[in-house]
């Protein structure tokens, strides 16, 4: 409890004034204030910082922000549906766009077919593109968006307006969709002309 | 504000009515604006951050218990919002400023918005913000907002013995800094 001088260290005390101390180690504490003048002296230091800081006056806002407040939760409600449909609708165009633009290529043999893991990559890339297909529309559809509202609808960590919800999950959906079509489009296509003639050997 | 006046704004808030979510900004504004203010040091981005936390406040106000007061529920979401702000901006810096900031000399400090206050409290603001950040937002938390340490360290996302370490260390170096200001 104390250092060599049998004085109470700083840090103990702060923590019985803070009232964290259990019962018997505050007793030991209460007692060595009572009899040494030079903690005593310290004690009241302190309790005189904690009186200052808790009763330091606050400054005054010199404006009113209110009404800033408010305007922007209004432009953002009357955003939110515009935002929220057009990601359904980019997203859902994107999607198929490239979901059935990727496996018509492969069919023409203008890209390769690819299995397993291959398929993968694929569906990855795919949701990959979605995404940038995704956002370069909402730049093209003109949407008169504030970049930090667009920020904060993407932003996972923080909460949409009521009404809203989040554009991950609509690419995410579109994503889902593209792997989907290319699954089946793929798994209706005949095997490659190699595999059939390593059959034939 | 009388406390069942505000349960009724906060419940118009909870189904959305703006205007009432206006009357709850006016109301705790300057309250907020100050726990910016202590632990930024910048009135402008004081103003920013009380703006953001209001803001966030409303979005994520179905996380708000009405059977609690939201005054110390909104403080203590802007004293976080205002550690993360520090924190991303720290990321933001390079080491040396970093160290430069804490140390920084405190008349370089938003002088002009101390001007109303008495020369001991203007003295207590600049000795605030001469605390390296970390330390402002524990002694923010702890001497403003009277939490307790398991809920600072809940707020600030930290081990309970390392909130207790900042607590202790800003206490020490503000005691320091009056203790100089004496000898002066």
């Amino acid at each position: 409890m104390t250092d060599e001088n049998k004085h109470i260290n700083l840090d103990q005390l702060w923590a019985y004034l803070d009232g964290v101390l259990d019962p018997s180690q505050a007793e030991v504490i209460q007692s060595h204030l009572e009899d040494c003048p030079l903690c005593q002296a310290e004690s009241n230091r302190l309790e005189i910082l904690t009186s200052q800081l808790e009763t330091l006056p606050e400054v005054s806002l010199k404006k009113d922000l209110s009404s800033l407040v408010v305007a922007r939760l209004k432009e953002e409600r009357s955003l939110s549906p515009a935002i929220t449909w057009t990601l359904v609708i980019e997203a859902v165009a994107a999607g198929a766009v490239i979901g059935v633009l990727i496996p018509a290529f492969q069919a023409a043999g203008w890209l390769p077919r690819l299995q397993g893991i291959g398929l993968a990559l694929q569906a990855a890339a795919n949701l990959f593109l979605t995404q940038l297909a995704s956002s370069w529309l909402v730049w093209w559809a003109g949407l008169k968006l504030q970049a930090s509202q667009l920020m904060t609808s993407f932003n996972l960590l923080e909460s949409l307006p009521l009404g809203a919800f989040s554009p991950w999950i609509l690419i995410g959906a579109a994503g889902g969709l593209v792997v989907l079509i290319n699954v089946l489009l793929l798994g209706r296509q005949p095997l490659p002309n190699n595999n059939h003639k390593q059959l034939q050997v | 504000m009388a406390e069942a006046g505000e349960d009724a704004l906060i419940m118009q808030v909870q189904t959305g009515d703006l205007d009432a979510y206006g009357e709850i900004v006016r109301e705790y504004q300057n309250s907020v604006f100050n726990v910016c203010l202590r632990i930024l040091g910048d009135v402008q981005e004081a103003e920013d951050l009380t703006q953001e936390a209001f803001l966030r406040a409303y979005r994520n106000i179905s996380q708000y218990d009405p059977t609690r007061p939201f005054g110390p529920w909104m403080r203590v979401l802007a004293a976080n919002l205002c550690y993360n702000h520090l924190k991303k901006a720290r990321l933001a810096r390079v080491p040396l400023e970093d160290e430069r900031e804490s140390l920084k000399d405190d008349s370089q400090r938003s002088p002009e918005v101390l001007l109303e206050l008495a020369q001991e409290s203007q003295s207590l603001y600049r000795k605030i913000w001469r605390l390296p950040e970390v330390q402002r937002v524990a002694l923010e938390l702890r001497h403003f907002q009277g939490l307790s340490y398991q809920e600072m360290a809940d707020a600030m996302d930290l081990p309970l013995n390392t909130v207790r370490s900042h607590l202790y260390r800003a206490r020490r170096k503000l005691a320091e800094l009056m203790e100089e200001e004496n000898d002066d």
